[in-house]
């Protein structure tokens, strides 16, 4: 008999095994789980990310319970990538995952909060005046106003109204244009991506009112100014998820795990695929757990490293044996087949600047821009010819800006890379060396300051005479220090003979065994040749916070290029910090700086303007002897390095802020008067003296910078390099500076600049900041408006690790008296048009501004430089000075022109990188969207911009990257230049339109944009340079080509005009202080590290309960074993770093992890929590930028010279601070000095009767 | 009580597996003293046709049934919620029911098929078997009934269930259910009427339109809060005479 009713049918009893035997089903009562159930119940679910400093652009789910935010997961629904290629999820990290903290935490700030002090003043004053003239009295009193300014930092805050504070806002700002002029009003805001109409509320109000907007990117030196020299383009790199393409990947001074910590997971997924991984780190990082081979460095060395590695590539793939895809892809897409001059100096030749078609009897045939066109030698018609793509293509002239092997004449060319078998004969030409300076802490070798090597060259006849040429490569090769069999006796016959840069030398600089760099050097290069460059370097923030950080970007550029990575999928250059993809850059732009009402706007770059005032130069170790080159070219290269700063400032090289002594209100009607073009009335003012640039003499009142708003920044607490410097000199209050300046030390001072015996203390009137959390900078401001958190406004957010754009979205409204940044600026617009009146009107503005990279004036000053001061030249605005324009502000009307999109989109049309086109089509539609003012006025009949979603609408509207219409637009203008087609790209999607609900619905991916060099595409993930190795769209250098040698004449004088090694500088911190206070502890002097966070994002979440408790609840020095031993420091132990730029307090952590020699703050602790007084100041221990300054790079300020023009956050100096070295000591008292202060309620009668005493 | 195992056997898909289990079947049944007279002999004549029959007409039979006919769905909720999202609600609840007995549903099949639930039965005890068995009992009784009228050996399944159930069918009831359409499935003019969309109402009148959402609310008010302790003998199937909606 069967079975068959003994069986069941439908139903399995789950005890029974299974997989295998191996899962076992308990029954035990799970009722517990509704406590979680009930803990996971919500009301809704809104998508939102996390805003001004984090670039992972990760989807979140912020949870909504009765209206109050409970907690944030992780969002999951990217859109997919495509087979083979894993998807972007998981994305987040514990920072973000705790961020829901902030909303409900002490730390909030709730309502409008000002100083008691200047409040006080203010109601006084505002009893009998109107706000214009009650400010006025305030500030004019410079009694009144120090009883404010000297108490920054140290309290006294009560709250205020919204329409009280922006009226103080309004009457400051008033009054400052009025007494001052527009450009005494900056503005600081980072990272626009990653929440842009936050960042574009304060900057269109600022540029509306002829205000200045700070930089930041260089300012916090994440530019890496190699990228713009090498590239024309300020920072492009491969998307995270392009990793997994790669087949060798290193990471360099990077700590993906731990600072990249959404996108990691490519990184590991790239290695279960099989990609070998190299990382190279100091210390051992989160990071160095990826590696195959760990490299411990010495910090500081990189370029030594890379000179090595690429001394080995050279060897091996170019000149033992010739990589056919290298040799092709060099010839193609670098300038290494250009022609240099040899120039004679000292009886030596030193290579000088590139041949142009210029140098030559009939300008080779060009009669447009032929001094800017770059010449090579063609193997195919064995003469010199003009190749296409050079920045003498782009302007003027259609259709020959590309990349095809063609000359001018379109003929097609093969050139040639090395003379070595065609030479006319060999030159002794001499290459700079500073791997001989002396430097305590840095081994150097003790080889002559300049090499000589032999090159081959040819003789060629130009129009002044007979000159010896030879090509970039051979150059290359010979500061490689190759052997090549010229019988050059100077040169290393084997990788271990210790002579730059062979891996022997290296291993002597770097600590690194030779063979390793040997090992990584030829298996990078090889598996760049097997797979057409799928070889990656993956570089962090950590090798360019180095004041010669250039040389090693280039170094390792350098590698890239020589193994054809660059625009490669899988390979390239991936420089992830600071990441600014702002991808929906070109509709944003109009929003942000008001360029629908008035061009140009006012832009700054902050390394150079904080140096000047805070005064940092008046402090400056660094002599220009100490980095002038020995074969710099004969000229005056005197002065201090702000001197050159002002020289590159009044060339129109770099941009001044505030710009003249005199107010730019006053000088459209002085022009008029004069019956000149303002333009030429600026000139000859200036040339007559009549008129001074403000940067000549930055500490006379007349040229302080007035008011500064601080908003999506902590600046005092995070990226202010001389932290106590800041607090001296711009704000006026209690500071730690230790050192003395140049008058009390009597050294040698600028020639250019103005001295004045006793520095300026406090030259900001009026300091506002924009916060939801009370920061160090919201601590030390006059003024602290509360704002909405990433969980309380609606905008937008992009970045460089993926392709998506990604809103934030208001999950509750603000808490308490907190307004989004929009509404904020908002507010402070209206009321300042109905303050204004009192003392402005309809005015004229002439606006100084920087020679513009991608603009027709980027060819300024092709062969010399010519300096008008010196009278080398006239001061022509635009080519040899700044360009002047006169804009119109209609001061009464500032809030009208905030919220709606002005007639110059409609008249002007629209612009990005050199490429322009029509707008009228987008304005259209932006009416429809959101609607047309109707109200009578300024703004009648324009459409509206009213609310943070009207503001997406605008970006998402006229930006290529997100309306497909406007992007065939900008590639058929970009088509125009090429004389090649690339509408293709974008054709397909040429019906599609991004809008903001669309995002918020999921995050989508952006279109392809010539705005950017990568593609966005169902075929490659997103990588640098594609487009111009794939589309032969030139890179916008000088050649047009990746730009390996920089010819400018700064770069030569300074010794960079290829890449070399050069150690730290010595910024002589250490010696005039480490016996002025003893404390009976002993001392350790240590190179100070400062990487990025483990347990926040820059300062942000450092106060944030959550992350303190993961780490140790406030601020960490690592130091090695071997260091703390000898220090008499152990773990856990508190301790003090100091120089002369000030001191910091924190707890040691003593590790294995750490090298001997230096130690490692993770960088933007804030000060607020958890912090000792120091033994050394007497004031609370400062941030981690208390110990550093800034010291700003000459090659940094050229300017009107192709790529090395300035852009907005594209070019200029940068805030390195890594060559700096702190004592580091046990504290022997830790005083938590909570004691009450006589600003303090308790003791309020103290308070009287200092009143009484004013 | 192996009887029920059987008489969900002889409710599911004819299968060659059945015709075989048939000896089986029928000394399962022939035990079984509960059984009334009149369902013995449909039941006799229904298991000979297994037997006997060719197993396509079997199919083709059963699907004509129970597949296509909705009046006659082996589904119970089919009969006690209709179209309402109720539904939904009561599967998890009965499915949570076979679950805190220790079973998991093993097939495809939904947890309130009839076959399926009487399998469910066959693994209590008897006394509670039948308790369980008399919740649906109106309903397994009008499906008898209408298989009378079909004149289908089918019927003798759901008298021998009443037989069996501790619990008296409501005659009103069961009146109620009989009263609803029940369209030959090769009608297609009676298929259209019965899935017809209602016109939605506005205005006066339109309030009966929102019944379902009340009842869904007031189930979701039943429905104990988590962590909230309940009696453990609630009902599994509900069923209240006045619309299948109520």
């Amino acid at each position: 008999m069967s079975h068959f009713l003994d069986r069941l049918t439908f139903f399995r009893r789950p005890s029974e095994p299974f997989a295998d035997g191996h899962g076992i089903t308990t029954s035990e009562d799970r009722r517990w789980e509704d406590g979680y159930r009930k803990r996971w119940q919500h009301d809704k679910i809104v998508r939102s990310t996390h805003g001004a400093n984090c670039t992972g652009s990760c989807s979140w789910k912020i949870y909504v319970k009765g209206g109050i935010v409970t907690w944030e997961t992780q969002q999951t629904d990217y859109p997919r990538t495509r087979p083979e290629l894993p998807n972007h999820e998981p994305r987040g990290c514990s920072r973000g995952a705790s961020y829901s903290w902030y909303l409900y935490s002490g730390n909030r700030v709730k309502y409008p909060l000002v100083r008691s002090r200047l409040l006080r003043l203010w109601r006084e004053a505002r009893v009998m005046r109107t706000p214009v003239a009650a400010w006025a009295s305030i500030v004019e009193d410079a009694a009144k106003r120090e009883t404010y300014t000297s108490r920054r930092g140290l309290g006294g805050f009560v709250r205020a109204q919204w329409d009280e504070v922006t009226e103080i806002i309004a009457a400051a700002n008033a009054y400052t244009i009025r007494k001052h002029g527009p450009d005494r009003i900056i503005g600081f805001s980072p990272i626009p991506a990653m929440s842009m109409v936050s960042y574009a509320a304060g900057s269109r109000y600022l540029s509306l009112i002829g205000g200045v907007c700070m930089s930041f990117y260089d300012w916090y030196c994440d530019l890496p100014p190699s990228s713009p020299q090498t590239w024309g383009e300020q920072t492009d790199v491969p998307e995270s998820a392009d990793w997994y393409n790669s087949g060798f990947l290193i990471l360099w001074g990077s700590n993906v795990p731990q600072t990249r910590t959404p996108d990691a997971h490519f990184y590991t997924e790239a290695r279960y695929r099989g990609a070998k991984s190299v990382v190279i780190s100091p210390d051992y990082s989160e990071a160095s757990k990826f590696a195959d081979l760990w490299i411990s460095v010495k910090q500081g060395t990189d370029a030594a490293l890379a000179m090595a590695m690429g001394h080995v590539i050279l060897r091996e793939f170019y000149l033992d044996r010739q990589a056919k895809y290298f040799e092709d892809y060099v010839r193609q897409y670098t300038d290494m087949p250009m022609l240099v001059k040899l120039a004679e100096q000292n009886g030596r030749l030193v290579p000088d600047r590139q041949l142009r078609a210029s140098d030559f009897a009939d300008n080779l045939g060009e009669t447009n821009n032929p001094e800017w066109k770059t010449v090579a030698f063609d193997e195919t018609s064995e003469s010199i010819v003009v190749p296409r793509g050079s920045v003498g293509f782009r302007w003027g002239e259609k259709g020959k800006w590309n990349l095809e092997e063609k000359d001018s004449e379109g003929r097609d060319t093969d050139l040639r890379l090395s003379f070595a078998m065609s030479h006319d004969e060999f030159a002794n030409v001499g290459f700079p060396y500073f791997g001989n300076r002396e430097h305590d802490h840095f081994q150097g070798t003790d080889h002559p300051d300049v090499l000589m090597r032999k090159v081959p060259v040819k003789r060629v006849k130009l129009k002044d005479g007979e000159a010896l040429v030879a090509t970039v490569f051979d150059l290359m090769a010979a500061n490689y220090g190759l052997e090549r069999g010229f019988g050059d006796p100077n040169v290393a016959k084997s990788y271990d003979e210790i002579a730059p840069y062979t891996p022997a030398w290296a291993e002597k600089i770097t600590g690194v065994p030779r063979d390793q760099i040997i090992t990584v050097a030829r298996e990078f290069a090889l598996n760049a040749e097997k797979t057409k460059g799928r070889s990656m370097i993956i570089i962090g923030a950590a090798m360019n916070h180095w004041y010669h950080c250039d040389m090693n970007y280039r170094g390792v550029i350098n590698m890239l290029v020589m193994c054809g990575c660059v625009g490669q999928s899988g390979g390239g250059w991936s420089h992830y910090v600071g990441q600014e993809k702002l991808r929906p850059q070109s509709g944003w732009l109009p929003l942000a700086f008001g360029l629908d009402w008035g061009r140009p706007p006012r832009q700054q770059n902050s390394t150079s303007f904080f140096y000047a005032h805070t005064d940092q130069w008046r402090y400056e170790t660094v002599g220009i002897e100490e980095i002038l080159s020995p074969t710099a070219p004969a000229g005056s290269w005197d002065g201090a390095l702000i001197d050159y700063n002002v020289r590159a400032e009044r060339m129109g090289w770099l941009p001044s802020a505030p710009q003249l002594r005199q107010n730019s209100l006053d000088l459209a009607k002085k022009a008029e008067a004069a019956g000149l073009e303002a333009k030429d009335y600026v000139a000859k003012g200036l040339k007559s003296g009549e008129l001074q640039m403000a940067c000549e003499d930055p500490d006379h009142p007349d040229n302080w910078p007035r008011n500064m708003f601080v908003w999506r920044s902590n600046i005092l607490g995070s990226s202010g390099k001389g932290h106590e410097y800041f607090l001296k000199h711009l704000l006026g209050t209690t500071h730690g500076v230790q050192g003395k300046d140049l008058g009390e030390t009597g050294r040698q001072k600028p020639k250019e600049v103005a001295w004045r015996d006793k520095g300026p203390e406090g030259k900001l009137d009026l300091l506002v900041t924009l916060d939801f959390r009370m920061s160090t900078t919201c601590v030390y401001s006059d003024i602290v408006l509360p704002t909405a958190t990433w969980y309380e406004k609606n905008d937008l957010n992009t970045s460089d690790m993926h392709p998506f754009i990604h809103p934030l979205t208001a999950a509750v409204d603000p808490s308490w008296e907190a307004r989004s940044d929009w509404e904020i600026y908002k507010a402070i617009a209206k009321k300042f048009s109905k303050v204004a009146p009192e003392v402005l009107g309809v005015e004229k503005d002439v606006v100084l501004t920087p020679i513009q990279h991608d603009s027709v004036n980027e060819i300024a000053q092709a062969i010399d430089v010519k300096d008008w001061k010196k009278g080398e030249v006239e001061p022509i605005p635009g080519k040899t000075m700044p360009a002047v324009a006169v804009i119109e502000r209609d001061y009464p009307n500032i809030y009208k022109r905030f919220t709606s999109l002005g007639p110059l989109m409609d008249k002007l049309g629209n612009a990005v990188k050199g490429m322009a086109w029509n707008t009228q089509h987008e304005v259209e539609l932006l009416k429809r969207l959101n609607g047309v003012v109707t109200e009578a006025g300024a703004s009648q009949g324009l459409a509206k911009i009213d609310t943070d979603i009207d503001a997406t609408e605008v970006i998402l509207s006229l930006a290529p990257e997100t309306n497909g219409e406007v992007a065939v637009k900008a590639w058929a203008a970009l088509s125009q230049t090429t004389g090649l087609d690339h509408r293709h790209l974008a054709i397909p999607k040429e019906d599609e339109k991004i809008r903001f609900r669309d995002v918020v619905a999921q995050p989508r991916k952006i279109i392809s944009a010539p705005t950017w060099s990568g593609l966005e595409s169902e075929k490659v993930c997103y990588n640098a340079g594609y487009t111009n190795v794939h589309e032969l769209i030139p890179w916008r250098t000088l050649s047009g080509r990746q730009q390996l040698y920089q010819d400018h004449l700064w770069m030569r004088a300074f010794g960079e005009a290829l890449c070399v090694y050069r150690p730290p500088v010595d910024l002589k911190t250490v010696k005039p202080v480490i016996d002025s206070k003893p404390n009976g502890e002993k001392q350790i002097v240590l190179n100070f590290i400062t990487p990025h966070q483990k347990w926040g994002i820059h300062s942000t979440y450092t106060d944030n309960l959550l992350m303190l408790t993961l780490s140790r609840g406030g601020p960490i020095v690592w130091i090695s074993e071997n260091d703390a031993a000898q220090a008499g420091i152990a773990d856990n132990d508190w301790i003090e770093a100091y120089n002369a730029n000030g001191a910091l307090t924190a707890r040691a952590v003593v590790s294995q992890r750490v090298k001997d020699g230096m130690c490692l703050m993770y960088h933007a602790q804030e000060k607020i929590v958890n912090v000792p007084g120091s033994e050394i100041t007497g004031q609370r221990g400062g941030i981690h930028n208390s110990v550093t300054r800034t010291v700003v790079k000459p090659t940094h300020m050229i300017g009107g010279y192709a790529q090395l023009a300035y852009g907005f956050n594209y070019y200029g100096t940068i805030g390195t601070n890594r060559d700096e070295f702190v004592i580091i000591r046990k504290m022997s008292k830790v005083d938590w000095l909570d004691t009450p202060n006589p600003d303090q309620p308790a003791n309020l009668d103290a308070v009287a009767k200092l009143e009484a005493a004013e | 009580m192996n009887v029920l195992k059987a008489l969900s056997a002889l409710l599911t898909y004819p299968s060659r597996e059945l015709q075989e289990a048939v000896p089986e079947i029928e000394t399962i049944l022939g035990s079984c003293a509960n059984i009334s007279d009149g369902a013995r002999k449909q039941l006799r004549l229904l298991t000979q046709s297994l037997a006997r029959d060719d197993l396509y007409e079997l199919q083709e039979r059963y699907t004509d049934l129970f597949d296509r006919t909705r009046s006659l769905s082996l589904h119970i909720f089919e009969h006690i919620h209709g179209e309402s999202r109720d539904r939904g609600q009561a599967m998890v609840d009965l499915q949570n029911h076979y679950a805190e007995h220790g079973l998991e549903i093993d097939t495809s099949e939904l947890p309130d098929f009839i076959p399926l639930f009487l399998e469910f039965l066959s693994t209590l005890p008897p006394s509670e078997a039948c308790d369980l068995l008399g919740q649906p009992i109106n309903i397994i009784t009008a499906l008898g009934e209408r298989l009378v009228t079909r004149e289908s050996s089918y019927q003798g399944v759901f008298q021998a269930l009443v037989s069996l159930s501790s619990a008296m069918p409501e005659r009103e009831a069961v009146q109620e259910i009989l009263a609803r359409p029940d369209a030959d499935p090769d009608d297609l003019e009676a298929l259209d009427a019965a899935w017809e969309d209602e016109a939605v109402q506005f205005g006066p009148g339109a309030a009966s339109s929102c019944k379902d959402e009340i009842t869904a609310k007031v189930r979701a008010g039943r429905r104990p809060a988590p962590g909230v302790q309940v009696a453990s003998n609630k009902p599994v199937i509900q069923y209240s005479p006045g619309g299948q909606n109520a």
